[in-house]
């Protein structure tokens, strides 16, 4: 099977389910290996399977079951540390003489034993440490470049240019990068005109599933008629069908009047 | 006495306040299943406890209904959330939803549990598509609520293919074997029930 020829969804299917043969798993897997597409059918298939698994009606716990997990877990975890180095009596004015011999090796072993166990904890905790550094590290890295990608789209200063066929008269224009997942939105727009002091433009989302639009944010141009609209506060997982841009009284609407002054649609990955 | 912050069984342990580096908008409900993976990799007990006791049902559920024994439920759902527990790294944001690897990592191991086989599903191969916030037991109960209506409304030789496919796990052949339907209608029978059960999670 070539990666031009995609596995049909039914096979997908019964390979999510395990329910193809040995034979079958195995070619279906290969192509799987290496198709994007195909993995991404089984993705949409397998979140299917989780709908029919959650159908099931819902069962109350064994009695102790938490507990058992909880112990469970907790005899896994790293053990703590000693909190007293074992204590090694030294009666030796009551014990024979050939005991007391064994006193100071009891105690050498003692040593070696919390040496030992101090080594183990201290391996242990510079692990979590090393692990927690590299993820500290990793957060701030990408913590930085969002902010530099933030600083580059927000800056007064810095340059907007839209790139449009030569000799065409420069169009008001805005472009919007919307993530309906965490309603995550970026808008930037170039060419607008200027507004009256009680007047401002108001950004819209247009929800896919037909629901009102939702505001969007309130912006003005600057001089160059440029202005952009960072992360305003949206509903998470509303996924859009268009985004568009209104004029309203200052202090903005709860819904776009008429005209839309700049529309757009949204394709199927969202922006 | 100090207070273990790690341990699952104390009171103040159970607050999200504990949480409160990680806390979602104002007005969310929970912290969200990433927030709590990425304190599993500190060996946070109490993150575990959150997570058990936000899933622990659901994949109980599933495994009970697969396997019709408490016991082998249980174990089958121990196992699973062990798993999460020695190597929550195997389970990074941006595979999918957690919520859903885990109703199907339930189905799965019960499968195998059945059939006496050995677990063919590495935990890397599978990814899901996280449509659904099913950390939140609104969403959860709602998709349970839509599916299960659009399983009950499904025709008859359809809900039999899903029946011994998924809580069965049955092969396509055996199916067709037990049913006496070629092996083309048992596919096509299983495909549409699934797609119907797609659109009632997306509506």
């Amino acid at each position: 099977m070539t990666q031009r020829e995609h596995i049909p969804q039914e096979d997908l299917a019964l390979f999510a389910m395990q329910a193809l043969s040995a034979e079958e798993l195995a070619a279906v897997r290969l192509h799987v290996d290496q198709c994007p597409t195909c993995r991404a059918d089984l993705a949409e298939l397998s979140g299917d399977l989780a709908g029919v698994a959650l159908s099931v009606p819902q069962q109350p716990l064994p009695q102790g079951a938490r507990q058992r997990f909880l112990d469970r877990i907790a005899a896994a975890a790293p053990a703590p540390p000693p909190l007293r180095t074992p204590v090694v009596s030294i009666a030796a004015a009551r014990w024979p003489r050939r005991a007391a011999v064994w006193v100071p090796w009891l105690a050498v072993a003692a040593l070696i034993f919390v040496a030992v166990s101090l080594d183990l904890r201290i391996q242990s905790l510079n692990q979590q440490l090393r692990q927690q550094a590299a993820l500290a590290a990793q957060q701030a890295s990408a913590s930085s470049h969002a902010q530099q990608v933030l600083d580059v789209l927000t800056a007064p200063s810095a340059q907007h240019v839209l790139l449009v066929a030569a000799k065409t008269p420069p169009q008001p224009s805005g472009r919007a990068v919307y993530l309906a997942e965490n309603g995550g939105l970026i808008f930037q727009a170039n060419n607008l005109n200027a507004l009256p002091e009680n007047k401002t433009y108001e950004l819209w989302v247009i929800p896919a599933n037909g629901k009102a639009p939702i505001p969007a944010g309130l912006f003005r141009p600057d001089a160059a008629g440029s202005a952009s609209v960072v992360l305003p506060p949206l509903p998470r997982g509303v996924p859009a069908k268009a985004f568009g841009v209104t004029i309203e009284q200052a202090g903005g609407s709860a819904t776009p009047t008429a005209p839309i002054v700049l529309a757009g649609a949204a394709d199927v990955s969202g922006e | 006495m100090t207070e273990n912050p790690t341990n699952p069984n104390s009171p103040s342990g159970r607050t999200m306040d504990r949480y409160s580096g990680h806390r979602e908008e104002p007005g969310a409900s929970a912290v969200s299943d990433e927030v709590l993976l990425l304190h599993l990799k500190i060996n946070d007990q109490q993150a575990m406890a959150d997570l058990f006791d936000r899933y622990g049902r659901m994949v109980y559920s599933v495994a009970l209904r697969v396997l019709k024994d408490p016991g082998q439920a249980e174990d089958v759902m121990q196992e699973i959330f062990f798993q999460v527990w020695r190597d929550p790294a195997a389970f990074v944001h941006g595979r999918g939803s957690l919520g859903a690897w885990l109703a199907v990592m339930g189905r799965n191991r019960a499968i195998d549990a059945l059939r006496r086989r050995k677990p063919t599903d590495p935990v890397e191969e599978v990814v899901l598509p996280s449509k659904t916030n099913l950390a939140s037991e609104v969403e959860r109960n709602s998709v349970m609520t839509k599916v299960r209506a659009v399983l009950e409304t499904l025709p008859l030789e359809q809900q039999k293919s899903v029946e011994l496919a998924f809580f069965e796990g049955l092969s396509h052949s055996e199916i067709a074997a037990r049913t006496g339907d070629p092996l083309g209608t048992v596919k096509t029978r299983i495909r549409s029930a699934l797609t119907s059960v797609r659109k009632a999670i997306e509506a």
